[in-house]
């Protein structure tokens, strides 16, 4: 194919022309083996990395078809050392396998003996390992099923896990469709990972992920442990699961710092997971409480350290993680994979957005020019305090008050990381403020008056990055940030994605204090949101304020 | 039924007959038809440099031992075996007989295919004048056995192997073996011959002496043990070398070395010479592949590798690497070379080579050098891809420097570094060559093969079993593993411009001279394959920007000076930033002659960020204006430096107004302070031109040589040479059977004649064999008279046959004076 819409690249990107008429087709079958990095406007880059790979069969799909793929939909000819390098990578997933022995348990076994002795070798494996049970099988503690997986995927033979899964304890849950019904990507991303057992399902902010467990739950039919964020997404996954499914109040219990209730359907927060006393997590046990059939991990891209560890010895449980992103700010997507499992399913942001799924949005910069007097106060500020110091300028809170008056008939939302500023700002404008210290009933009362557009402007602190579904939102203005997180803005921008009654678009403000370390965090974040495909443009504040 | 073989060409008498063979070999060589002198010379070019005189002297090239060396070296394992056979048996051999015994190796059944194989064999080594005589009496050229030395692994005949002996020693072994009437070796050799005795003598010895001797019986048949010569008895051997030693059935060669007797081994190898021998090469086994995917693959392929050479020499220009004391490139450089190319070092090494070989970068002065870009490479890079990846690839092929080696260690244990001199193996084009052509036979035309490196292996060792390369494995996995690197083969197959890259140019011969330049056919097969150059980017809101192809030369160099690279392949990505911007400023462009350079090559519009972007950085680019001073004069009175400045005496001092109170100097301190007081002032300074200062990436050049070109390989002979030359050998022998006397040239001088008219004179006279009577000036000026009969004519010299002389000698044409026809 002489003029095909992907262009390889040697660095093992794929460049995708979405304006070509094939994208399309070639979008779906490069897929599964390529993780999309950016979707600007014209091209997309895909990568092909070895976890793509390894998920892609761990999905089933094999080099012939990857390379099929490549060759056919190439513009240019695909160099062949690429081609070579992919198939050997695709070679090494599954020559390890983790299988259930009628005697002995959990085994390793290998089709590949070189492998087996390689991986023999590893003074990290070695302890691990029991005996070994004849050329190409050895015993492996049942406790260590995550930890080895997690080895093997270090050394780049990663172990297929054959060994299944434990039942749990039963228990009916049902989706009550009254009303409503699953959508077609929430019912193929639940369907894709009850087959493949474990997994990740990618969808973005506002898909609708909390259905997506809901539908998991309906497949396992079993007790399910699910460790969400933080305390008001779990009562929104409460709300959610008694509205969606058969499960009543009695069934599901909450374990919060503030209530620890253990029941058939258990929602818990990494908090309290990871709360530790004298060196102890108090609890561990929780994991143990009931004999689950289900684990879901909320924002697994946000699960922390502490929390992989405990995974680790949950091997035999069916997990799902669900996420907007796979990326990870501490790079331990290889984690994700090895212990949560493959990615199973997995939309891109734009498309859905196409479907009418999530909102469309456009992301605006606003540019403030500091005063003379703040350029020198900032020029003489320590190197800690500088980013503190330019996002919280008061030229910031008169563009933010501008820019509500802007948008006179629109649900805003005001976002900050700094609480003296968005004291001063919710002081400003006379709306109330949500920040850590604020109570989790006031939180709830706050975020229900918005919904029912009591209040019309809510500033939030980051304790609103996560799971707080507020879908009436369709002006976010953010006014400081952790540094330039990508995840954070992928968040904060998901706020205002979920689609409106009103089916308008949504509007997102960053605003900037220019020439600072805020600019440059600034650049970072919407660099990503520009890779996300949304349209993007700079203004400067004076043009805000002029329009006033 | 099984032919008896009696090894009894021992070597005195071969010498005794040395003299008749080759007289017969002569005459046989004489009776052959000039066209199969042609042939034989065509087969082997190396009997007619120089021409010999006569048929003798051609029969003596040709049965001379490194004569005979080269051309059993490209003889395959079939043909080798049927002449190895041939120098066994007792000569003159039937043709029946011969093949007879051949047909005992095969490891097949004796067939049609073989029958058919033998025949062209047996007329091949006729061609090849290494076998002589009538099929009924076949006759191993002279030289050729001595050549042969230890034939098909064999031992040398007894005869031969106990010659040193003495002759009580050899009384007691011929007693020991049974036989009588005192001891001499070709007693001894007589009962060795006998089937019988041996296999009495072989049941006789221990199973660790009869394992001994199965291990010597398929070659090599000598070996070491200590103290060889121990004289020991039947009766009193004890180990199983002395069993051996006592029975004769091993020879001692030295104090320490032993031989197998050649009628042992044959009697151990069950009268068989050869075993597992097949008359057609092995099957190349491998994968066949599409060939327009192949073919794709390969271009793919060689696009990449003509970019990663380009690359190369752009990063050199502006840092290059330095040259080791010895010559070559620290390993160091190599790895940051490989890692700024993003690939396997030993690709990287074969980018450099290639590179070095193709005159396209060079060390710059001997001392203390740094290796960098030629002026060539500036000539290469705006040759059409096509063309500069076939210049490229034709300078591999033709390389004898083995990029493969490099980062192993040498004999000496030092490490090879790239670019060294000594990474060199002559055999190196030659068994690149070899492999491709195998390549190109292997598979159809429209589904060529991919060969495994074992069977390219295996099939190389058939071809030429003979020849003895060091490390030929190892160049044969470099030569494919290089091939498939820079796009000469795709997917391990041989792409269709490979194929042109090493096929002969068509038309040469035919019409002589008008050779067009080597992979000029290559270059045109590739060209469609290639992308083509692309004057459109597409500008994104992620500030980058998709080159879907290679760019046009103009917005390439713009977009690298723009924005940085990003990844590379088919396409290129550029990321545009504040720097990238900056750099670009720095370079002397301005904000809207970049953004109107972006909406020119943009088939979208210019993104508003990216827009927003080079007027931002373009606003606070040179706001800060930074220059060098030495000194500088502060004065709180502007009046004061008004007058400084108003000073002539002052101008000297290149003093520059930076403010009203402040003035730059470029002179020193100390200068400016005197200078001041000589005119009344106390001190200080800064001199600029006040200008922004354009910064270019400093490119640099070597003025240095390109590296020598390597020598273009040895093409053979074309038709007209050969049948020249055969003409002058036939005529040389003629005369020199004929013992003509010399002719007198006739009285009086040769008519001067325009040299024109003397070159094409004698044209026509090479053409119709005539006499011609020429003109001459000897070596000492004298003007001498010849009469000639011309064989051929080229660089500048006539070869042919003196009646004057009566020989073939060399005549320089500017000396020929005039030609004239020979009258009566």
């Amino acid at each position: 194919m002489a003029d095909g819409p992907l262009i390889v690249q040697s660095d093992k990107t794929l460049l995708l022309e979405v304006q070509h008429e094939e994208a399309d087709e070639c979008r779906k079958a490069i897929a599964p083996f390529a993780e999309l990095e950016r979707a600007p406007e014209h091209v997309h880059t895909y990568r092909v990395t070895p976890l793509a790979l390894w998920n892609a069969r761990a999905a089933g799909h094999d080099a012939e078809q990857v390379i099929d793929a490549l060759i056919g939909y190439s513009r240019y000819p695909v160099p062949h050392a690429l081609l070579v390098d992919i198939a050997e990578t695709m070679a090494r997933y599954g020559r390890l396998r983790l299988e259930k022995h009628p005697i002995h348990g959990l085994v390793l076994t290998s089709t590949d003996r070189a492998v087996l002795e390689e991986v023999l070798r590893s003074k990290k494996i070695q302890p691990l390992l029991g005996e070994r049970l004849d050329g190409d099988a050895v015993v492996v503690h049942p406790s260590e099923r995550g930890n080895i997986k997690q080895l093997l995927l270090k050394l780049g033979w990663p172990a297929e896990d054959l060994a299944g899964y434990v039942d749990g304890e039963a228990h009916p849950i049902v989706l009550a469709e009254d009303g409503w019904e699953l959508r077609s990507y929430q019912r193929e991303a639940a369907e894709a990972f009850w087959h493949g057992g474990s997994g990740v399902v990618v969808l973005p902010c506002g898909a609708g992920k909390t259905i997506v467990g809901a539908a998991a739950m309906a497949h396992a039919r079993a007790t399910t442990l699910i460790l969400v964020t933080n305390t008001v997404s779990a009562h929104q996954w409460k709300q959610e699961l008694l509205r969606r499914t058969s499960l009543t109040e009695d069934e599901i219990g909450e374990y919060t710092g503030t209530k620890k209730e253990i029941r058939p359907v258990t929602i818990a927060t990494y908090q309290v997971m990871t709360t530790r006393r004298q060196g102890v997590y108090k609890h561990l046990e929780l994991f143990d409480a009931r004999d689950w059939g289900l684990i879901i991990y909320d924002e697994v891209h946000l699960l922390p350290a502490p929390i992989f560890r405990m995974t680790a010895h949950l091997q035999a449980r069916r997990r799902v993680g669900l996420t907007a992103t796979l990326v990870r700010e501490d790079g331990r997507e290889g984690d994700v994979f090895s212990l949560i499992g493959p990615k199973r399913y997995d939309a891109p942001w734009k498309e859905m957005e196409n479907q009418g799924w999530i909102a469309p949005a456009d992301c605006v910069e606003v540019r403030v020019t500091l005063s003379d007097s703040e350029r020198l106060a900032y020029a003489m500020a320590d190197a800690e305090e500088r980013y503190r110091f330019c996002a919280t300028t008061s030229s910031k809170t008169r563009v933010a008050e501008a820019l509500v008056r802007r948008h006179p008939d629109e649900q805003v939302l005001i976002i900050g990381q700094y609480i003296d500023q968005l004291d001063e700002l919710g002081e400003h404008l006379g709306a109330p403020v949500i920040k850590g210290e604020t109570r989790v009933k006031e939180r709830e009362r706050l975020f229900q008056a918005f919904r029912d557009r009591e209040i019309r402007v809510l500033v939030v602190s980051k304790v609103a990055n996560f799971s707080i579904d507020l879908p009436e939102a369709s002006v976010a203005v953010q006014v400081s940030g952790t540094f330039g997180s990508r995840q954070e803005e992928a968040q904060r921008l998901g706020r205002v994605l979920r689609p409106k009654a009103g089916g308008g678009g949504a509007r997102f403000y960053s605003v900037v204090s220019r020439d600072t370390v805020d600019q440059e965090f600034a650049a970072h974040r919407q660099r990503f949101l520009a890779e996300q495909g949304y349209a993007y443009q700079i203004i400067d504040a004076d043009d805000v304020l002029a329009g006033d | 039924m099984v032919m008896d073989i009696s090894p009894y060409g021992t070597l005195s008498a071969e010498r005794l007959t040395i003299v008749g063979m080759s007289t017969e070999f002569a005459e046989w060589l004489r009776g052959r038809s000039d066209e199969q002198l042609r042939e034989l010379v065509t087969l082997r070019p190396e009997l007619i440099t120089p021409v010999p005189a006569h048929v003798e002297g051609l029969a003596g090239r040709a049965s001379s031992p490194s004569a005979i060396g080269r051309v059993l070296d490209r003889l395959d394992r079939f043909t080798s075996a049927v002449l190895e056979t041939l120098a066994v048996l007792a000569p003159p051999v039937a043709y029946r007989p011969l093949r007879a015994q051949v047909a005992r190796g095969l490891s097949g059944p004796a067939d049609s295919v073989f029958e058919a194989r033998f025949r062209e064999t047996v007329d091949r080594l006729r061609s090849l004048a290494l076998v002589h005589g009538p099929d009924r009496a076949l006759v191993p050229a002279p030289g050729v056995r001595e050549v042969l030395d230890g034939p098909a692994g064999l031992g040398p005949p007894a005869a031969e192997t106990f010659r040193h002996y003495h002759a009580e020693r050899l009384a007691e072994l011929v007693e020991d073996l049974g036989g009588g009437g005192g001891g001499t070796k070709e007693g001894l050799a007589a009962l060795l011959a006998d089937r019988e005795t041996v296999a009495r003598l072989v049941g006789e010895v221990s199973p660790q002496a009869r394992a001994a001797l199965d291990e010597l019986a398929w070659g090599p048949a000598g070996g070491r043990v200590p103290n060889a010569r121990r004289e020991v008895r039947v009766a009193t051997a004890r180990s199983p070398i002395e069993q051996l030693l006592a029975r004769a059935l091993l020879a001692a060669t030295g104090e320490e070395s032993v031989v197998l007797p050649r009628e042992v081994g044959l009697f151990l190898r069950d009268g068989r010479i050869h075993r597992d021998l097949s008359p057609v090469p092995p099957p190349l086994g491998g994968t066949a592949r599409d060939r327009a995917l192949a073919d794709r693959t390969a271009a793919g392929q060689a696009f990449t590798f003509t970019r990663a050479v380009e690359e190369l020499c752009e990063r050199w220009s502006a840092d290059p690497p330095g040259v080791l004391r010895g010559g070559g490139l620290a390993v160091r450089d190599l790895k940051r070379t490989a890692a700024l190319l993003d690939l396997p070092e030993w690709a990287a090494a074969l980018i450099i080579e290639v590179a070095h070989a193709a005159g396209l970068v060079a060390a710059s002065g001997s001392v203390d050098g740094d290796w960098m870009p030629t002026p060539g490479y500036d000539a290469w890079k705006v040759r059409p891809a096509e063309e500069r990846w076939t210049a490229l690839a034709t300078t591999w092929l033709a390389m004898d420097r083995v990029p493969g080696m490099i980062g192993e260690r040498d004999e000496r244990d030092r490490l090879r570094s790239a670019l060294h001199p000594d990474l060199r193996r002559a055999a190196a084009p030659e068994v690149r060559a070899t492999t491709l052509a195998m390549l190109a036979a292997a598979g159809g035309p429209d589904a060529p093969l991919a060969p495994t490196l074992e069977a390219v292996r295996e099939r190389l060792a058939w071809e030429q079993p003979r020849r003895r390369v060091a490390d030929r494995d190892r160049l044969v996995e470099f030569a494919l593993r290089e091939a498939e690197q820079i796009g000469v083969t795709g997917l391990g197959a041989l792409s269709g411009h490979g194929r042109a890259l090493i096929r002969p140019v068509p038309g040469s011969g035919a019409e002589g001279g008008s050779r067009t330049a080597p992979g000029s056919g290559a270059a045109e097969l590739l060209a469609p394959l290639l992308p083509e150059p692309l004057d459109h980017v597409l500008l994104q809101a992620d500030l980058t920007a998709v080159a879907p192809g290679p760019l046009t030369g103009e917005l390439g160099r713009w977009l690298a000076l723009a924005a940085d690279v990003e990844s590379t392949g088919g396409a290129t990505v550029y990321r545009f930033s504040e720097g990238s911007i900056r750099r670009a400023l720095d370079a002397g462009q301005g904000a809207d002659e970049m953004l109107a350079m972006l909406a020119r090559h943009s088939t979208t519009p210019v993104p508003q960020p990216l827009a927003y972007l080079v007027s931002d950085v373009a606003r606070r680019h040179g706001r800060m204006r930074i220059g060098t001073a030495s000194a500088y004069v502060r004065c709180d009175d502007p009046t004061v430096l008004d007058e400084v400045m108003a000073d002539r005496r002052a101008t000297p001092l290149r003093l520059r107004r930076l403010a009203p109170t402040v003035i730059a100097s470029k002179t020193s301190r100390a200068t400016l302070v005197d200078s001041l007081r000589a005119m009344g002032y106390a001190p200080v300074a800064e001199s600029l031109d006040g200008d922004v200062i354009v910064t270019q990436l400093d490119v640099r050049r070597t003025e240095g040589p390109p590296q020598q070109r390597v020598p273009a390989a040895f093409t053979g002979l074309d038709a007209e040479v050969i049948t020249a030359a055969v003409r002058a050998v036939r005529a040389g022998d003629a005369a020199h059977r004929a013992r003509r006397r010399p002719v007198d040239a006739p009285e009086g001088q040769v008519p001067r004649s325009p040299a024109t008219a003397t070159i094409g004179a004698l044209r026509e006279a090479i053409r119709q064999g005539s006499q011609v009577w020429i003109g001459y000036l000897d070596s000492q000026g004298n003007a001498t008279s010849r009469i000639l009969e011309p064989a051929r004519m080229e660089g500048g010299y006539l070869t042919a046959y003196d009646e004057t002389r009566a020989a073939v000698h060399r005549f320089a044409l500017h000396r020929i004076t005039g030609v004239a026809e020979v009258q009566g």
